[in-house]
């Protein structure tokens, strides 16, 4: 069983993420569940979309995976990495966004909120055998040129570690089947990018 | 045939398409409103022919029409959520007395949580109390089925069915089989046959409840007995071989959603089982991973899973009682595990009264399962280890029992139940089992697997972070046309007291600070009519009833003929942003947009009013503070019922325009901009520096989030913030005439559902933005 958590701020886009990282499980041929939030949360509150995949042929019951069994979180939000924390596993990758997204709440209040705080505190908070690894989505989706790439981004920045047995090629073949055609190109291309500056670094 | 991930709803639209579904209609709610986009979308695609699906005024109204369709014998979907239920509980409760001809099934879908809904009533409690039979999948797998299902029993007995899936079932997707294309079964030649069964009276009513008790009593047995339904009411057996290659079968007979029960290990034939699992929605399918997690930790520590049977009782009224009584036999005890009410420990309470067995039942009302809320895995996992290591009692304790007396009394000799151990009863904060830690403790010596599962829990769910984190609560999107509408409200009333009635809908975030221009919420249309119980008991304070324009057709209009008729002095003000915003922009009467294809004439917000003899009416856009001002002082101002409109498009239907900009020459650091209208695309960041800043930090535009609609541009009292010059920043986004992205609305409904702020579907889909 491989479970992935993606969370985020409603609106970054994490449903889609979520759809294609399923077609992707589906085309390996395992069964997969997702579970989505949609509805009120969805204004510019947490979302979580989880995905399960019945990667050695087991049956997934539960839509919803349970705290300490994410093997892959992707975060589109530092503050929601943070905040799902509990849910990653003990030898689990967390990939996460670095630019923060303030919510009201915080522009109102005394306490500053800041990307590099969050991300300090998690490292701080990993056990041993976890790993994160931060993006930075501000320059990859920028050199993708559209900011609603960020899930693609993402996506490819998860697949590239390695860490699920699910490659590049089918992240690509389940991003063709999910993203309306005329987007498919720039999507892909976006996954070039992504994994070119990746090996740069 | 084609195999398609698809989310719950999305595939019991197909269901419902694959058995023939000929007329569809419903008002949206989450989490139900899929389903309805989902056939408009595949009718729109030409794969779905012969089907009628309309999004209709309200929930009563569209099971009205549904009903009418049914009597020529069409088969029909009606679809709401759980308080829609309750808008259309007058029709249900008669048309169960007068009864169908064409299949006819209610796809109401309850919310466990509540995620987005007033309330976490049970819909299975409702089909009982309208006598209507109710089925209740564990998966959208078996949810699929259940719909073909409930057409089929619908036309058996002429009964409506309601097929009722939770949030966690309608919102999860999985890959389906689906028909690539779909016809509508026809309407039978002879149509509708004029009967005095049709005109329900109160003898005829008298007949018809005979027949309802009978048929209740001949489905029950159906779904006890005949294949069909019986399949949804799944009994496995697992456990009760010590540790070893033995128990690792259990959790896979959990899985086999066989009749027959399946034994743990071929080598060693398992004991009787004494402990039972009753579960139904998806609960069912926690209860079958709990299983899993607790088999797995108990092979890995070398401890003993006790023989049990699990049943999932699909069908819950009228329920099974055949079936589960023989699931029952040779119990001592069942653990129930339901989300909502308790309803299936009701019925196994009443059937353990009634035929006398001998078995004890856990459940809500013993504070063993969570009174509220959503389950977990995890918690039904840790509840039913507890269980398990009750083990110990019951063997001697319950044998006692029986020789000594035969009475039909547990082996819990004192009372004790999990709820004790789990320091949980019905009504107490029941957040999660984990917490109850002494739990394992009162089973003293022999509890053995409820450690390993809390260790297990406790073990990987090690990081934790724990830095302050600013809450993230829903909020009105950035460019959200009602942000302006409160604003120029609250600015109008100035210090006039005021009470500030609020609807159902995405404005009841205006409630967040700062805006706090919502007292109360209530449910559809509520606010204008409890506007005028204001009025009336605190006359010397003004009362505004804010409403959607949705909302207003749904539900409002009988509130302001009331206001008109008996002269209460309220000011509604009606938020006209052409959609259904909230539950995924659908459209309504007063956009004359339907799923059908051809556009009708708008039915006119304005033209109600005054025909309802409203006779003050002012108009404002709401992003132009200065019109909104005048707006609304003058309807304020106005004694007797007035109303403003405030008109502006949802942002979910126009290209955004450029963001806005903040001069960090200008900007003092005042934080007006956030204080005043707390728009999610201005954050302030406490370190910039700018000439008039003098430290303390200033703000700025979040650009990917800022939709442009200059709002702000009218609060700053510096003119720090500006519109962007049309420098081409929108080449890529042709603005969308309002008109254009509302018809793009209802045939992209499915897409624009998934999306706040043009989310979903955004893998760089969008625009400029």
């Amino acid at each position: 069983m491989i479970n992935v958590l993606l969370t985020g701020v409603g609106g970054q886009g994490t449903v889609l993420a979520a759809k294609v990282l399923a077609q992707a499980a589906q085309s390996k041929g395992w069964q997969v569940r997702t579970a989505e939030t949609i509805g009120m949360a969805q204004r510019g509150g947490s979302v979580i979309s989880h995905v399960r995949m019945g990667s050695d042929g087991e049956q997934v019951h539960a839509p919803l995976l349970t705290r300490g069994t994410a093997d892959l979180v992707i975060a589109f939000e530092p503050g929601e990495a943070a905040r799902v924390l509990p849910f990653l596993a003990p030898d689990g990758v967390l990939v996460t966004a670095t630019t923060p997204v303030q919510p009201v709440t915080a522009a109102l209040s005394k306490e500053p909120y800041r990307a590099a705080d969050v991300l300090r505190g998690i490292k701080g908070a990993l056990g041993a055998r976890q790993v994160l690894v931060p993006v930075d989505d501000a320059a990859l989706t920028e050199q993708a040129g559209n900011r609603k790439a960020l899930n693609t981004v993402l996506l490819t920045c998860a697949i590239a570690q390695d860490h699920i047995p699910v490659t590049v090629e089918e992240l690509k073949g389940a991003l063709a089947a999910c993203v309306k055609p005329r987007f498919v190109e720039m999507n892909l291309q976006a996954v070039d990018k992504t994994l070119a500056t990746l090996s740069v670094r | 045939m084609t195999k398609k991930l698809l989310m719950g709803n999305e595939a019991f639209a197909h269901a419902a398409l694959e058995a023939g579904v000929r007329v569809v209609a419903g008002y949206p709610g989450t989490p139900s409103s899929e389903v309805i986009e989902t056939v408009a979308k595949r009718r729109a695609a030409g794969a779905a022919r012969g089907v009628h699906v309309e999004w209709s005024t309200n929930e009563k109204a569209a099971l009205e029409v549904a009903a009418g369709a049914a009597y020529c014998g069409a088969r029909v979907l009606f679809t709401c959520k759980q308080v829609g239920l309750n808008v259309a509980s007058d029709a249900l409760m008669s048309l169960n007395y007068v009864g169908v001809r064409g299949g006819t099934v209610l796809f109401v879908a309850d919310d466990p949580g509540p995620i987005s809904s007033q309330t976490e009533q049970d819909t299975r409690r409702f089909a009982a109390f309208a006598k209507v039979p109710v089925l209740d999948p564990s998966t959208p797998d078996e949810g699929f089925a259940m719909m073909k299902a409930a057409f089929e029993l619908s036309e058996r007995y002429h009964t409506p069915v309601i097929v009722r899936p939770t949030t966690r079932i309608c919102h999860a997707s999985t890959f389906f089989d689906v028909a690539d294309e779909t016809e509508a079964r026809p309407v039978p030649e002879d149509g509708f046959a004029k009967d005095p069964k049709w005109v329900i009276f109160p003898r005829r009513s008298f007949e018809a409840h005979g027949e309802i008790n009978e048929r209740l009593r001949e489905i029950a047995r159906d779904f006890a007995e005949d294949p069909t339904f019986a399949a949804f009411n799944v009994v496995v057996e697992g456990g009760g071989v010590s540790a070893g290659d033995g128990v690792a079968a259990a959790g896979a007979a959990a899985t086999s959603g066989s009749q027959a029960p399946a034994s743990g290990s071929p080598a060693a034939p398992a004991p009787a089982p004494r402990l039972g699992i009753l579960a139904g929605g998806v609960s069912a399918a926690y209860a079958r991973e709990a299983l899993a997690i607790i088999e797995r930790e108990a092979r890995a520590a070398g401890a003993v899973v006790p023989a049990y049977r699990f049943m999932q009782v699909g069908t819950p009224y009228p329920f099974p009682a055949d079936a589960v009584a023989r699931f029952a036999e040779g119990l001592d005890v069942v653990l129930v595990l339901e989300e909502l009410d308790y309803v299936l420990e009701d019925e196994l309470l009443r059937l353990a009264g009634a035929r006398r067995l001998p078995v004890r039942v856990l459940g809500k009302l013993t504070g063993d399962a969570r009174g509220r809320g959503e389950n977990t895995t995890e918690d039904v996992a840790l509840r039913i280890a507890r269980f398990f290591d009750m083990r110990g009692f019951l063997g001697e304790a319950s044998r006692n029992t029986r020789s000594d007396t035969g009475e039909a009394r547990s082996g819990v000799a004192t009372g004790t139940t999990l709820g004790k151990t789990a320091g949980q009863n019905l009504g107490e904060d029941a957040s999660s089992a984990s917490e109850g830690k002494n739990g394992a403790c009162a089973v003293s010596e022999r509890a053995f697997l409820a450690p390993l599962v809390e260790k297990a829990c406790a073990e990987v769910a090690s990081s934790r972070y724990e830095g302050p984190l600013p809450v993230r609560p829903p909020v009105l999107c950035a460019g959200c046309p009602h942000r302006g509408s409160f604003y120029a409200v609250k600015r109008a009333l100035g210090k006039r007291d005021a009470v500030l009635c609020g609807d159902i809908g995405c404005y009841t975030l205006g409630n967040a600070k700062p805006l706090d221009a919502v007292d109360t919420c209530l449910c559809m249309g509520a606010g204008i009519t409890m506007a005028q119980g204001f009025a009336v008991a605190e006359p010397h304070k003004k009362q505004v009833a804010f409403v959607g324009d949705s909302t207003f057709f749904a539900s409002g209009l009988t509130g302001i003929v009331n206001a008109v008729y008996n002269g209460h002095d309220i000011t509604v003000a009606v938020l006209d942003n052409a959609t259904t915003a909230m539950t995924g922009s659908q459209p309504h009467p007063g956009t004359g947009v339907t799923l059908m294809g051809p556009k009708r004439k708008p039915v006119s917000i304005e033209g109600m009013l005054r025909a309802m003899g409203v006779e003050c009416i002012t108009f404002a856009d709401p992003l132009n503070l200065e019109e909104s001002l005048g707006a609304a002082r003058e309807a304020i101002d106005f004694e007797g019922p007035s109303a403003i409109i405030f008109r502006s498009p949802c942002i979910q239907l126009k290209k955004p325009e450029s963001a806005v900009l903040i001069s960090a020459d200008a900007c003092t650091g005042c934080k007006k901009c956030i204080t005043e209208i707390g728009c999610p695309g201005i954050g302030f960041d406490a370190d910039a520096q700018g000439p008039r800043s003098k430290g303390r930090g200033q703000a700025f535009v979040d650009a990917s989030l800022c939709n442009g609609c200059a709002l702000c541009t009218q609060v700053c009292p510096f003119e720090a913030i500006t519109v962007a010059a049309a420098n081409g920043a929108n080449e890529e986004a042709t603005p969308a005439t309002t008109e254009g992205a509302k018809e793009l609305a209802a045939t992209e409904g499915a897409k624009a559902s998934a999306g706040s702020q043009g989310a979903p579907s955004a893998v760089a889909e969008g625009g400029a933005r």
